[in-house]
């Protein structure tokens, strides 16, 4: 595995991927075309040629040998950041959904700010009801457990200050590490705001296999209360 | 007042779950949040309550229209599972955040030489 990194270091868009063969390619190109060259992508243990697919691009590419969740994958891109002298990071999905353009607002606002929440507009008629439904039970329960009401509790696009990357510290493995990233901005006491955010919600995104599924949702919330 | 021995365990077991967490609260665990307190005051503070003062809890329950010896025997079954379900969980989780660990390490094995 070789460490493809650009000079500029300033900040680092982390992408975790896991059998997005199909699209980790474009996603890494569009970003390319909004002038964003430190990407990190974290491969996390996919079975189909995504670490091929990535490795054919300049990026800094990171590969779980085995599959350790979504947010396994975020803290070892962050973690990578903090390594490389990262001053902002942003978090962005592997699935073509998040809009690159909405990159440069996140990253202005972390001049304010420790934690940008990226938000999506759950009124649009386009985002499936399944996803509004699960946002509203996500935001409930992190409210309930970690204090913290949000409009968008598991956005998967968020910026990081260097503040926040070196103070927070979390420990889950899947969907539920988007709701402990809030337990550890009350916890830190960090400066925070959501940000409406883009998002494209494909043909491709809506058939993967491993999104979030009605029992993953149950499981997640199990997880999170009974965690110990 | 006195106590059977089952009563005597299972008060120590309760009180043993009930100052553990709250220790760790007051110590500001990381994990630790005003929810996970809660939920532990009111399951194992349940338990302790009701092996400490029976008939209380037995008066309670006959006004609430339950029976008597299957519920005994039904909840000593559910303590005992609620146990083992959080030793489990717990056991479970610190293997997989080893193994997650383990699995990180290896990945940026290349960024921390580099640094």
């Amino acid at each position: 595995m070789g460490i493809k990194n650009t000079k500029e270091t300033k900040y680092y868009i982390v992408i975790p991927a896991y059998n997005e063969e199909q699209v980790i390619g474009s996603v890494i190109e569009e970003l390319y075309s909004v002038g964003y060259r430190n990407i990190i992508v974290v491969d996390d243990g996919s079975t189909d040629n995504t670490y091929r697919k990535a490795a054919e691009k300049k990026i800094v590419l990171l590969r779980h040998i085995l599959n350790r969740g979504k947010g396994a994958a975020i803290k070892t891109g962050l973690e990578a950041a903090r390594l490389l002298n990262a001053e902002h990071v942003v978090t962005f999905d592997a699935d073509g959904q998040h809009d690159p353009k909405d990159i440069r607002q996140m990253i202005k606002l972390l001049d304010d700010y420790d934690v940008v929440l990226g938000q999506r507009d759950f009124s649009d008629k386009h985002i499936p009801f399944f996803k509004r439904m699960g946002n509203f039970v996500g935001n409930f329960v992190t409210w309930v457990v970690y204090g913290l009401w949000v409009a968008d509790s598991q956005s998967g696009m968020r910026a990081y200050s260097k503040k926040a990357l070196v103070c927070m510290e979390t420990t889950a493995d899947r969907y539920e590490y988007d709701s402990e990233i809030l337990r550890e901005i009350v916890r830190n006491k960090l400066s925070y705001i959501e940000t409406p955010i883009h998002v494209r919600y494909t043909t491709y995104s809506q058939k993967k296999a491993d999104r979030q599924t009605y029992i993953g949702a149950v499981k997640t919330v199990i997880r999170m209360i009974l965690a110990d | 007042m006195q106590f059977s021995i089952i009563q005597l365990i299972l008060g120590f077991i309760s009180l043993f779950f009930l100052i553990n967490r709250i220790i760790r609260f007051l110590k500001k665990e990381r994990t630790q949040t005003g929810f996970k307190l809660l939920s532990t005051l009111v399951v194992w503070g349940g338990i302790l309550f009701t092996s400490l003062f029976p008939r209380t809890v037995h008066i309670i329950s006959m006004n609430l229209g339950f029976g008597e010896n299957l519920n005994t025997l039904i909840f000593f079954g559910f303590v005992i599972v609620f146990i083992l379900l959080f030793k489990l969980l717990s056991s479970t989780e610190k293997l997989e955040r080893n193994v997650t660990e383990m699995v990180r390490k290896e990945a940026l094995k290349d960024v921390i030489k580099k640094n």
